[in-house]
């Protein structure tokens, strides 16, 4: 094949031809390489023979759920999944999100904010392999192994679950954590709907690590849905 | 004076009783009153006395005419009542019918507007995009993505305030930060907020509050919005928030000249329209959206006048027993 490593591919699995003409524009534009589905099923399939190295599923398709179609590739691809769903869809923003996909895109939505999720998203996958162990984020450094945190000049300490909380959000740095998945991986699955502990801690963190706890720039909440750890705020 | 005149003038005073029960109570009561009268009128004091029987025959007319005015004047206080009624009805409908003429046309006013720049700006793209300079295609184009955010928001107030009223807006309740609610509405309306100064006074260790995090979010985020629509840039915006016995309690000021006592209570009603200080348009639903999901969650909202001249709205959120959170043991 004659395509450049560095040319990634882009799956887009959308029923409605208007917005695919124009992500199929803007990916195009911005180099990346375009397959198109126009319902769920084909997408499923479109997964397994182009192997994108992303891949955006619209929520509200046609044929089958959008859900199903992150189900069939989560069962055998990591690839990052990210969902394009209407204002009206809660819900089902969630359950995409519990169900695999890594983030998100509210319809109707800018192009910017897409392409920097892709972005995101690609950089994670790519990361993820490596394993990095110092977080940086505004004046915070954290270093995840040898668990030690400081923000500015002065040293932090945070407390075991401080650092398991944050290492889970790492884990998916510029990507949405829900509160389901933080309460599992934090504090076990019997916890899963102790949402008030999740309050507790981030609250903690925000106020060891961020400037102004109120207004945080690199803890942010995702209302309704979960949390987001960005570095570059 | 001849008892016989005495007579009459007391039947008189019966048949006055009896008209002033035939207007004020319904057709059946009139009839039974005035049946009782002339029952009484007889036994009291048309000889023989104390029997109900009757010595002249001439009675008889008397208890007749008694009788049948009484049914009259019910009979026509009836049929007056019901036509005010119609009447009434007729009016309201008209008002309904009215009011919710002006709501279309301003509605459609609110969505033709950003519809039309739209149409417009995409069209001179299209057929002449080649012979504009770069920046000017720019313009164009942002003001097409502008004008569609606008559009996409008024629509997405309409559909909410829609499902409020017809009561489809499932509540999901989870325990909540306010402070968080607040960091992430804020964050949200950035933009709208560049021209104000903000300053927040919302400690971060208030009692959690059991609500819909997103709805609140956008109760929060429309009061914000309302005071960045309708006060001039520089304006300052104070968000407080404090927690009181059974409550707590959201206040977001700003500080500009003030509402009339009059419009403190109407700026929560639908399609209220106040001037726009700031470009674009208000739909006019934001506050009653707000105010909608405040009492879905048990609170109130309301506004006030702050005393060195502004307005402060305010909401309250009911304060519940909060679960304890296992402390970790603390090192060191």
């Amino acid at each position: 094949m004659a395509e450049a490593p560095s040319r990634p591919t882009v799956l887009i699995v959308e029923d409605e031809p208007e917005i695919r003409r124009f992500l199929r524009a803007v990916f195009g534009a911005e180099g990346y390489r375009v397959v198109e589905s126009a319902t769920g099923r084909r997408g499923s399939i479109d997964a397994t023979t182009h192997k994108p190295d992303v891949a955006i599923v619209d929520l509200g398709l046609p044929d089958v759920d959008g859900i199903e179609v992150i189900r069939t590739i989560r069962q055998w691809s990591p690839m990052p999944i990210i969902v394009l769903s209407a204002r009206i869809q809660e819900r089902a923003k969630v359950e995409a999100l519990d169900n695999g996909a890594d983030d998100y895109v509210t319809k109707p939505f800018g192009v910017a904010e897409l392409l920097a999720r892709v972005r995101a998203a690609l950089r994670h996958a790519v990361r993820s392999g490596a394993g990095t162990s110092t977080l940086r984020f505004g004046d915070a450094v954290v270093d995840l192994e040898r668990r030690v945190a400081s923000q500015g000049s002065k040293a932090v300490h945070l407390t075991p679950i401080e650092f398991r909380l944050l290492t889970t959000l790492a884990k998916h740095l510029g990507m949405v954590v829900t509160h389901r998945q933080l309460l599992t991986q934090v504090w076990g699955p019997t916890h899963e709907r102790d949402t008030h502990y999740l309050r507790i801690y981030m609250k903690q963190l925000r106020e060891k690590l961020e400037v102004d706890p109120v207004r945080p720039r690199h803890l942010l909440t995702e209302t309704g849905l979960g949390y987001r750890l960005v570095a570059d705020g | 004076m001849s008892p016989r005149f005495d007579l009459v003038n007391i039947a008189m005073v019966y048949l006055l009783a009896v008209v002033i029960v035939a207007l004020r109570f319904p057709h059946g009561p009139a009839i039974v009153a005035s049946l009782l009268g002339v029952a009484a009128f007889d036994f009291l004091f048309v000889p023989p006395r104390g029997t109900l029987t009757v010595d002249d025959i001439q009675y008889a007319l008397t208890f007749a005419i008694m009788l049948a005015v009484a049914v009259i004047i019910s009979r026509l206080v009836e049929t007056v009542r019901r036509h005010a009624d119609e009447q009434a009805s007729l009016e309201i409908r008209a008002e309904t019918e009215r009011i919710r003429s002006a709501l279309l046309a301003s509605i459609s006013h609110d969505l033709r507007t950003p519809l039309a720049v739209m149409a417009g700006a995409s069209s001179s793209l299209a057929t002449s995009g080649e012979r504009l300079s770069a920046p000017e295609r720019q313009a164009l184009a942002e003001s097409v993505f502008n004008q569609s955010r606008e559009l996409s928001e008024h629509l997405a107030k309409i559909l909410q305030m829609t499902r409020l009223e017809v009561g489809t807006v499932a509540v999901e309740r989870d325990w909540s930060a306010l402070s968080e609610i607040v960091g992430s509405a804020l964050a949200l309306h950035t933009e709208r907020l560049a021209q104000h100064r903000v300053i927040v006074e919302v400690p971060t260790d208030l009692p959690l509050v059991r609500v819909d995090a997103t709805l609140i979010e956008q109760a929060l985020g429309n009061l914000l919005e309302n005071c960045a629509k309708h006060t001039p840039p520089g304006t300052i915006v104070r968000i407080r928030a404090q927690a009181r016995d059974a409550d707590l309690l959201v206040t977001v000021e700003d500080y500009s000249g003030g509402l009339s006592e009059k419009d403190l209570e109407r700026v929560f009603a639908k399609f209220h329209r106040g001037s726009v200080e700031s470009g674009g348009t208000d739909i006019g639903l934001g506050l009653a959206i707000c105010r909608a999901i405040v009492r879905l969650h048990g609170g109130q909202a309301w506004a006030d006048r702050v005393p060195a001249g502004g307005t402060a709205f305010r909401f309250t959120l009911p304060l519940e027993e909060v679960p304890s959170v296992p402390t970790e043991p603390v090192p060191h």
